[in-house]
Formats: C-alpha cells, sequence, structure tokens
C-alpha cells in the first residue's frame, strides 16, 4: 500500500467534485463569516413577526428575505448561524469517533493480543445496540445540550474507524520498510506513528467526510425525538424538527433549513465520493 | 398544555368539586332515553356508521386495567368503555351512574343503591358484587402497583347489603368520595370475566358496562370500540369507533386533511386558522381548567430575592405570548387556576407588563447579567416557543436565561422534585379538580414534591384553615387571602389558562368537547 | 463449519450479555420509575412502598441483577412495570411491523441501489453517472423524519393517493417502506458502485472480456456477483442503522413497531420493557451478522466459511 496523492487538475474537471466542494465552501463560509453576513439578530425573539412569511410575498410585514420562524426571527439569519452549529456538531462530534477510534484501531492492529479481543468485543457490543435507543437513554440520564449531543454522537461513532484502521494495520504491518524498523530497534510507538498512521490516513479521512454529513443528519433526528439542542441556538436540525409543525401554512420554517442540510451534506458527500475515488478506491464506506 | 400525556385524572378526583355539591343527596334516576333512531337500524342511512378519532395523546402505556393507569389518554377513551356508580360528563356535573341513588347513613357510611338490569358487554350481570370485587381488587393486593389507589384509601371496605345495595365504609370523613368515585380508579370492573381471565388479560381485553366495548386494540396503533347493544343508558348512535393514536402533530393534522379521521384532538395552534376557514371543517375549542405558570425554585440565587422575582412577573408580555404563540386561544390568571376554578379571585389582577419597571427592581436587587437555567419540556412545541420568548423578554431587562429543554418524564418525577431544574421552570397543571386546594396543597406547602423550597407560614396556616372545614363561605375567604399572599410572595408567575382545541368534520354532528379530554361518544354521528 | 457456528454463537451470547448489562445498569440510573408511575398521582409513601416492592424494585441492585438475568437465562424478559403484562409476548408482537417495514425499505432500496449502482459503475464519468449518483445522495442527504412528512404531504394530502398513516395493510406500507428505502438506497447505491469498480478492474474480468464474452455477460455473470459479498456484509452491518432509522419512521408514520414501543417504553421508565426491546433488536442483528457470514459460501464457494476470513 502506498500513498496517494490528491490530483488538483483531476478535481477541476469533476463536475460533482467540483459541486461538492463549493457546496461546502459556501457553508464554511457562512460558518466563518457568520457575523459579517447575517442581517439581523439570531436569537431575541420578536413575536409580532412570528410566522412572518418570505420577503417576496405581499403579507410579509418585515421583509425579511426567507421569512421568520414561530418566534418571530429572520430565517435567514438562523440558517446563516446554523451552519456553525451544524458544522460544529459534525466535525466535533465526528473528530472524537475518529481520535477514538483510529487510536484504538492502532493498538489494536498492531499489538493485536488482548487489546485486540477487548477492543473488537466492545466494537461488536456497540455495533449491535439500536444507536437511537442508546442515546435516548443517556439522554434521559445526563439531559440533553449542545455538548452532550456531541459526545454523544462521538462516544459512539468510534466503531467504524476502529475495524477499518485496524484491518488495514493488520496489512501494513508486515510490510517490508515496517519490519525493516522493527529490526532497526525502533520503538513500537514510533513505529506506528511515523510508518503506520500515514498508511493509514487517508482511507480515515473518507470516512470522517461521510460521518460528519452523518452526523449532522443524526441530530435532526434526534432533535425531532426530543432530545436536542437549546431550541434558540440555531442548529439546522433542530430548526428542522421544530419547524415541522409549521410546514402546511408556513413552509418556509422546515423547508429552508431542509434545503441547507440537504445541500451541506451534498455537499460533503460528493467531495467524499471523490477524496475516496482519489485516495483509496477500495474503501468501501 | 405541557404535561398533556401525563396530566392526571387522579389529581382531578381528589377533589371536592363544588359544582358538584348539590348532586350528592338522592337524585332520581333519568329514564334510559330511548332516542329511537341509531343508524344501525333502517330508516338511519343519512350517517355512517363508523367514526373514526385522531387521539393527540397516544397510547395509554399499554393497559386499559381502570387501576393501572392515571393518564388521560386512558380516560379520553375508557370513558366510553366503563361506568363509575357516579358520573362526570362533558359538563363536569355529577349525575347517577351505575348507581341510582346515594346518601350517608352514618359519618362513615355511604349507601349506594344500585341499577338494576345492567351488564357487563359479555353478558355477565352488574351488582352488588361486582361493586365489592371492584374495591377489593383496588383496595387488596393488585391495587398495590395501582397509582389510583392513594385517592381512594379513605374507603376501609365495602360491605354488599344486597344485590342492588352496597354500603362504603370509611375510616375518616371525606367530603371528596363522590367525585373521586367518577375517576378511574372507581370504574367498576366484572369479577367474574377478571377472575377467568387473569389481570393481564383484561389489560388488553377490557370488558365493562359502558356504551361501547373493545373488539380489537393494537398497542400504539389503535382501539376499535362497537356500540353495545344492551347499554343501560342512551345507546350509542354510531356502531364502529376507531380511535387512532397518532401523537406526532404534522402526522395527525395530514390524516385529518385527508378525511382519515372525523375528531381530531388538539389541533396545533398554527393550523387553526387555516381550519376554521374551511367549510369542510369545525373548529371547537373549549376551556379547561388546566393552567401553566412560570415557577421558582425560591432557593436559588437571584431568584430567592423577592424583587428578582417580580422583575420577571413584570418583564414577560404575556399577553403576547397568548396572542401569538397560542393563537389567542388562553387566557391570562392572577393565580395558578382556571377561571371555574373555586378559589379564583377575578378581581385580582395579572402582572402588568413593564419591562421598565423590572429593570429598576434588578437593578435595585443588584442581579444585572445574572445567569438563570430555565427548564421545560422538550416535547412540547409550545413549551419551547414560550420558553425563548421568556429568554428573550428577560434578556432586555439585563437577566441571562439557560434554556434546558428535558424529557418531561424526566422533569416531573425527577429534575423538579430533587431541586435539580434551575431556577425557573415552566409547569403544566390539569387543576382538574375545579378547586383550588388540590393546586395548592402540593405547589406551595413544604415538602411536597413539586415545591422544593417555598415555604410560607401565612400560605401553610390558611391551606389549613380552608382544609379544615366544609363551610364554603370560610374555604372561598381563606383562598382569597391565599392568592393575595401568593401574589406577594411569589412562588410563580401565573402565565394562563390554556384551552382545548378540537377539529372536527363537517359532516360531525353531536360531538361535545370535553373539558377533561374525557370524550363521550354515544351522541356522535357522521354524516354521509 | 459446525464449530464455527458454534462459535459465533457463543461469541453473540456474550454480546447479548453485555448488552443485557449495560442496558440494566444504564436505565437505574435514568430515575425511579415508582415516581414516574405514581407521581402525578400524589401517592403517600405507604403507597409508594408497596409499590416499589411490587415491581422488586426494593431489593439490593445485586439482587435485582441477579434476578434479572436468572430469568433471562431461562427466556424470560420480565414484566412490564405498565400493564403487568410479560414483556416477551408484547415485543414479539410487535417484531413483525417492524420487520415488514425494515423489509420493505430493504427492497426498495435494492430495487434502486442495484441498477444504479452497476449503471454507475460501468459508465463511469458519464451523465449517467454523475445523474445516478446526485440521485442517490439526495436520499441520504436529509433527514428521515423531514422526507417522510415530505412525501406524506405529496402522496396522502395533495395527491390522495395513498393513506398518510397507520398500519392495516399493503397500502399503508408504501410511504414509510419508500421513505426508508430512499435512504437505504442512497448507502447502498454507493457501495455497488465501488464494489463494482473494483471488481470490474479486476484480473478475471479483464481475462474475461479478453475471451471475447459479451460485455453484459461479464457484468452479470461475473462482476456483479462478486461485487455482492461487499454488498451483504455491508447490508448486514448497516441493520443497525436499518432499525435505528425505523423507530423515527415509526413515530412519524404511527407505525407500531418495536422502536416506538421501546421509545414509549424509555419516557415511561418501564426498566423490563426497555431491555427487552433492545435485547431483541440485538438479537436480530447478531442473528443477521451471523446469516451474512455464513452467506459468503453461498455467494462465492471459493470462500470457505471459518476460514481466515471470517
Amino acid at each position: 500500500m502506498t500513498r496517494k496523492r490528491i490530483s488538483l487538475k483531476r478535481l477541476v474537471t469533476n463536475v460533482p467534485a467540483l459541486i461538492g466542494l463549493l457546496l461546502v465552501l459556501l457553508a464554511v463560509g457562512s460558518a466563518v463569516f457568520a457575523a459579517h453576513l447575517a442581517p439581523h439578530d439570531p436569537v431575541a425573539a420578536e413575536l409580532r413577526l412570528r410566522l412572518d412569511p418570505p420577503g417576496w410575498d405581499p403579507a410579509s410585514k418585515a421583509k425579511y428575505l426567507l421569512g421568520a420562524d414561530a418566534v418571530g426571527r429572520d430565517m435567514l439569519t438562523r440558517i446563516i448561524y446554523g451552519s456553525r452549529i451544524s458544522l460544529m456538531i459534525g466535525i466535533a462530534s465526528t473528530a472524537i469517533s475518529m481520535v477514538l477510534g483510529v487510536t484504538l484501531g492502532l493498538l489494536s492492529g498492531y499489538f493485536g493480543g488482548w487489546i485486540e479481543s477487548i477492543v473488537m468485543r466492545v466494537a461488536d457490543v456497540q455495533l449491535a445496540f439500536p444507536f437511537i435507543l442508546l442515546a435516548l437513554v443517556i439522554m434521559a440520564i445526563f439531559g440533553g445540550g449542545l455538548t452532550k449531543l456531541i459526545l454523544i454522537l462521538g462516544l459512539t461513532g468510534w466503531v467504524s474507524y476502529a475495524r477499518l484502521v485496524r484491518s488495514q494495520v493488520l496489512s501494513v504491518r508486515e510490510l517490508d520498510f515496517v519490519q525493516a524498523a522493527r529490526s532497526l530497534g525502533a520503538k513500537d510507538l514510533g513505529i506506528i506513528w511515523r510508518h503506520i498512521l500515514p498508511n493509514v490516513i487517508s482511507s480515515v479521512i473518507v470516512l470522517s467526510t461521510l460521518q460528519v454529513a452523518t452526523n449532522i443528519l443524526t441530530e435532526a433526528g434526534l432533535t425531532f425525538l426530543g432530545l436536542g439542542v437549546d431550541p434558540s441556538i440555531p442548529s439546522w436540525g433542530g430548526m428542522l424538527a421544530d419547524g415541522r409543525n409549521y410546514i402546511t401554512n408556513a413552509w418556509w420554517v422546515a423547508t429552508f433549513p431542509g434545503f441547507a442540510i440537504m445541500l451541506t451534506v451534498l455537499g460533503v458527500n460528493l467531495l467524499g465520493d471523490w477524496l475516496r475515488d482519489e485516495l483509496d478506491p477500495q474503501l468501501r464506506v | 398544555m405541557f404535561n398533556r400525556g401525563i396530566r392526571m385524572l387522579g389529581v382531578a378526583a381528589v377533589a371536592m368539586s363544588l359544582i358538584v355539591s348539590g348532586c350528592s343527596g338522592n337524585t332520581s334516576t333519568p329514564a334510559p332515553a330511548s332516542s329511537g333512531a341509531t343508524p344501525s337500524q333502517p330508516g338511519a342511512a343519512a350517517y355512517k356508521d363508523k367514526l373514526v378519532i385522531g387521539s393527540a395523546l397516544g397510547d395509554p402505556q399499554g393497559s386499559w386495567d381502570p387501576i393501572d393507569t392515571f393518564v388521560v389518554a386512558w380516560g379520553m377513551v375508557a370513558s366510553n368503555i366503563f361506568d363509575g356508580l357516579v358520573d362526570r360528563g362533558t359538563d363536569l356535573k355529577i349525575k347517577p351512574g351505575l348507581a341510582t341513588e346515594w346518601k350517608y347513613t352514618d359519618d362513615k357510611t355511604l349507601e349506594f343503591k344500585l341499577r338494576q338490569g345492567v351488564k357487563f358487554h359479555n353478558g355477565e350481570p352488574f351488582n352488588a358484587d361486582s361493586v365489592v370485587f371492584t374495591f377489593d381488587r383496588l383496595l387488596g393486593p393488585e391495587g398495590e402497583k395501582s397509582p389510583q389507589r392513594s385517592n381512594y384509601t379513605s374507603i376501609d371496605k365495602v360491605v354488599k347489603v344486597d344485590d342492588y345495595t352496597v354500603d362504603f365504609k370509611l375510616k375518616e370523613t371525606d367530603p371528596v368520595l363522590i367525585t373521586k368515585l367518577a375517576g378511574y380508579g372507581g370504574m367498576i370492573v366484572p369479577p367474574k370475566y377478571i377472575k377467568e381471565v387473569g389481570d393481564a388479560a383484561f389489560d388488553v381485553k377490557p370488558v365493562g358496562t359502558g356504551p361501547y366495548k373493545v373488539t380489537a386494540y393494537t398497542k400504539d396503533s389503535q382501539v376499535v370500540l362497537e356500540a353495545y347493544p344492551d347499554y343501560w343508558g342512551e345507546k350509542a348512535k354510531t356502531k364502529n369507533v376507531v380511535v387512532r393514536f397518532i401523537p406526532e402533530d404534522a402526522t395527525r393534522i395530514a390524516e385529518f386533511q385527508t378525511g382519515a379521521i372525523d375528531i381530531m384532538q388538539t389541533v396545533p395552534v398554527a393550523q387553526v386558522k387555516s381550519l376554521e376557514s374551511d367549510t369542510n371543517y369545525k373548529v371547537i375549542k373549549v376551556g379547561g381548567p388546566g393552567a401553566t405558570a412560570l415557577r421558582f425554585d425560591v432557593s436559588k440565587a437571584p431568584v430567592d430575592k423577592l424583587e428578582v422575582r417580580q422583575a420577571i412577573a413584570y418583564a414577560i408580555d404575556t399577553q403576547t405570548i397568548i396572542d401569538t404563540i397560542l393563537g389567542g386561544n388562553a387566557k391570562r390568571i392572577s393565580s395558578f387556576q382556571g377561571d371555574i376554578s373555586f378559589g379564583n379571585n377575578p378581581s385580582q389582577q395579572p402582572f402588568a407588563y413593564d419591562p421598565a419597571k423590572a429593570k429598576d427592581l434588578i437593578t435595585k436587587a443588584g442581579a444585572t447579567g445574572a445567569k438563570l437555567d430555565l427548564f421545560f419540556s422538550s416535547k412540547s412545541t409550545a413549551s419551547k416557543e414560550i420558553g425563548q420568548a421568556i429568554a428573550s423578554y428577560l434578556k432586555a431587562v439585563g437577566l441571562e436565561v439557560v434554556l434546558n429543554p428535558v424529557d418531561p418524564q424526566a422533569l416531573s418525577s425527577q429534575l423538579i422534585p430533587q431541586a435539580k431544574a434551575g431556577q425557573m421552570h415552566l409547569f403544566g397543571w390539569g387543576g382538574w379538580t375545579l378547586d383550588f386546594d388540590n393546586t395548592a396543597f402540593l405547589l406551595y406547602t413544604k415538602g411536597q414534591m413539586w415545591n422544593p423550597s417555598f415555604n410560607d407560614p401565612k400560605t401553610n396556616e390558611l391551606l389549613v384553615k380552608e382544609r379544615g372545614t366544609n363551610d364554603q363561605k370560610v374555604r372561598e375567604q381563606a383562598f382569597q387571602e391565599l392568592t393575595a399572599r401568593l401574589r406577594e410572595t411569589m412562588p410563580d408567575v401565573p402565565l394562563y389558562q390554556s384551552m382545548a382545541v378540537w377539529g372536527t368534520s363537517a359532516k360531525v354532528d353531536g360531538f361535545t368537547a370535553p373539558p377533561d379530554d374525557r370524550m363521550r361518544l354515544s351522541s356522535v354521528v357522521v354524516g354521509k | 463449519m459446525g464449530s464455527y457456528i458454534l462459535k459465533r454463537l457463543l461469541h453473540g451470547a456474550f454480546v447479548l450479555l453485555a448488552i443485557s448489562l449495560v442496558v440494566f445498569f444504564a436505565l437505574r440510573l435514568t430515575g425511579d420509575p415508582v415516581m414516574a408511575i405514581m407521581g402525578q398521582g400524589n401517592p403517600t409513601q405507604e403507597a409508594v412502598d408497596a409499590m416499589r416492592r411490587s415491581l422488586g424494585l426494593d431489593l439490593p441492585l445485586w439482587k435485582q441483577l441477579f434476578k434479572f438475568l436468572g430469568d433471562l437465562a431461562m427466556g424470560n424478559l420480565g414484566t412490564s412495570f405498565r400493564n403487568n403484562q410479560p414483556v416477551m409476548p408484547q415485543i414479539v408482537e410487535r417484531m413483525p411491523a417492524t420487520l415488514t417495514l425494515a423489509g420493505a425499505g430493504l427492497f426498495v432500496s435494492l430495487l434502486v441501489a442495484v441498477p444504479v449502482g452497476i449503471i454507475s459503475a460501468v459508465r463511469r464519468g458519464g451523465f449517467l453517472d454523475i445523474f445516478g449518483r446526485i440521485f442517490a445522495l439526495i436520499g441520504i442527504s436529509f433527514p428521515n423524519f423531514f422526507l417522510g412528512i415530505m412525501l406524506m404531504l405529496v402522496f396522502a394530502v395533495k395527491l390522495r393517493w395513498l393513506p398518510a398513516s397507520g398500519y392495516q395493510g399493503f397500502k399503508y406500507l408504501i410511504l414509510p417502506g419508500l421513505t426508508l428505502g430512499l435512504i437505504l438506497s442512497s448507502i447502498i447505491t454507493r457501495l455497488i458502485r465501488s464494489t463494482m469498480l473494483d471488481v470490474l478492474r479486476a484480473q478475471y474480468i479483464q481475462t474475461a472480456r479478453a475471451k471475447g464474452l459479451s460485455e453484459r455477460l461479464v457484468i452479470f455473470r461475473h462482476a456483479f456477483r462478486n461485487a455482492m459479498i461487499p454488498a451483504v456484509t455491508f447490508i448486514g452491518l448497516q441493520l443497525g442503522a436499518l432499525l435505528g432509522g425505523t423507530v423515527i419512521l415509526e413515530q412519524v408514520f404511527s407505525w407500531p413497531g418495536v422502536g416506538r414501543l421501546a421509545l414509549d417504553a424509555i419516557s415511561n421508565r418501564d426498566f423490563p420493557l426497555v431491555q427487552g426491546s433492545v435485547l431483541i433488536l440485538a438479537t436480530v442483528m447478531v442473528i443477521v451478522n451471523l446469516v451474512v457470514d455464513l452467506s459468503y459460501g453461498f455467494l462465492d464457494p471459493r470462500i470457505k466459511v471459518g476460514g481466515k476470513g471470517a
């Protein structure tokens, strides 16, 4: 297995990947520059403007471009700020899973033995546990909130990393340069860090893009079940879940966050597909 | 509105409702209404033989046994399956049920004359043995698990006098008892059937004496009822009733708009206007005794200071919340009870919206910039929105609010009792007793589970006073003082009393929206 | 083979035991079920104690645990705190609804994913590939409840073609099945595409082509069959997500499956019912994964089950 490099030339000629990149940049851009882009306050309620229609509608009072939500806040502002929260949920939880999963995967793949047995057994248990129910029970114990949500998503998502990395380590471990390093007396942790990790990292990156997308969606699902975050914090999932009650008479409240999620997740996935094709076409995620 | 799913009849049943006191003597039996044309008979072809209802409350936790439950989801349906000795209908007045008359033969003996010729759905006759069995069961080992039992502990035992007469022997005088007997735990169950099939089977295949019998039940999906032809009272006009459990608002409204359900419980606020303007539907609003308040844990800074609590009351524009978030389907209150509740003082005014005054008070208390936690149910759209509105109102006067949406079950059974629900929480109260006693006792006396910290000697004293007597004048006087006292001491900010909003297809006739969610379906018909 | 199955069964038993322990302890941290059941009734302390005794919650934790595990060993999942009925039949009664929904979702997804995945792979980089992939991605880009509500609004409320919710027959299965299917199909499409791409590059396919076999025959006889092996494994692993997805869709479509049962049970603090539901769902997953492993032999006779690959 050799390291692959990403070719920017191939990116430019790959239409789906370009679309993906564009969508991701859009989301990241609005997250970074939210304070400059957003026309209004994302949190303060203005009940007078409850469910005010989008600006082009003659009935619109405030002329907010995308209308107002159930407590009268500008939808556009909420969606722009929402990119921050949703990307943070997606990325932070994925980072936790990644660090945990890659570490356990490396250790169990490299050392084998009891470490491997324990890690893989715990992974099996985790995989067989219905995730939503696990999340519900955990939330019933510790309550909801953004941090806890990220932790739950992060701490339950490590299994796919651990399995992936372990299986790759098993093949890398026997390669000549690793054996050579070992015979030269290199320390195990050094070998893992210097020789093995770089060889598995590309698959990990691919898996992570997909995980980010999945976690953004899962947050929406958990909010739907009533386990989400503070409703004044603008997360797309939360906005969508809370807006579903207004879908027939104030369609903009759910539809715009729905599109925001769709476009971002689509973008991340398209980019992830391309990365996979570039870095590790054998990877099945 | 907040505790929809867990609004408890238990609370209701503990009460002496004053509007019923006129009925508690000997009452003549109304002749069983023999309204001729039931749709199942020829000549009534104008009506459908099936009525479908969409319940917002969901499944009654899997059991139809009256003593297993105290959720309104049960009473909503089961009030058509079972009868008690007395009956509290949609007008909230007590009428004779399976008993035709009753009287106290002495201080601790209440005698009931039972209705004759009544049969359970399985053909088993109703008589004194059924009543004795029902209460032996409730007060015996089977009742140990019953959340209903504690409502009936004033009963020592029920004794059969003859086949159609029973005596309730009481441990202590209990002026509330008659009302309680219209509550869930007082529903009469069939002894032979239960002994035959066992308690577990009875849970899912209930048999009562009511106008409808259960023919099929799929948990979390639906329960199918069929008119009971031998019902003792007015026979049901529509032969088949299906009650579908659709707690998800978006789904329930979709079903309603496609015509798949004829009667819809709880029309979401956002849909009310569009349904009202559509002639295919009727929207019925009924003021219930349910009320909502912003409650404080007065042991926590900064709401341990009275000024801060007052400031919060002045800072919130409750009327605007009612007009917008609640679509006008609520009324302001000045104490934690509805206007039909005994003990309400109509001349007491709610706090005016006065943010400037609120700001002053907060500055005086030195609480500017203080952080407060607000807890509320994560499963209620209204409380999520009201919570956010309150946070914005308080921010405007210099208080930071952290919103904590939590599982409603955890909120009411753990967080509040353990004083872990922050400085403030939104709290809904059924108030089905229609008497302030129950509410005030449970919410304002020390040591009660939903009152972690408020303790005011004067309040306790007034409660002892109103409890100690049956003289309604004295009680009323005590309640007037109590509501004034609570306004001074402010353990909570009473916000509003809510209305239940029902939707029916325009073809539905004879449906009375129940203020307590206990539907009565006998007279309902659906046009073709 | 026999010893392999035995080993896997033991392994499955271990997984289930671990899950039972986790659920048992986690639930006991969620609060007092007695207060959840009786709280609003303003019970006396006596009544609370009586209830606690009758639910067996007055025993020390270790005794409760041993009783739970002992019962479990006898195949007894206990009695519901709420309706006093044995838990097992209640869950078994709900399994068909969940399995029907999951099965319908899987069916729809394969119907979409197999052709789209194959075409995408064969015409890699072409218009059909791009179109197919974006189409497939749309399904996974919406939260499932939102997709469900949208489909409901279109097909039930606007067009009146299908019932919005409920569980009374085939018509009722279409919308939830379609929702779940669309979501799964995007996952499976990607998978089939990538495995097909892999296989098409393989030596034996080149050989088959060189031998002059028709492209159609090469794709379907040789490539597709081999591409299915990883696909099947993956579907097995995705079962958790599949059943997880049904929990939310059961809520949206008022579908009386195990997911809703468990959801209600958690909110009612009905410990035995939660324990039972989780265990039974986990058992289904363990069994399916076992079947998946065993099915390798069927899909590719060269793989000896129980060998290194497993």
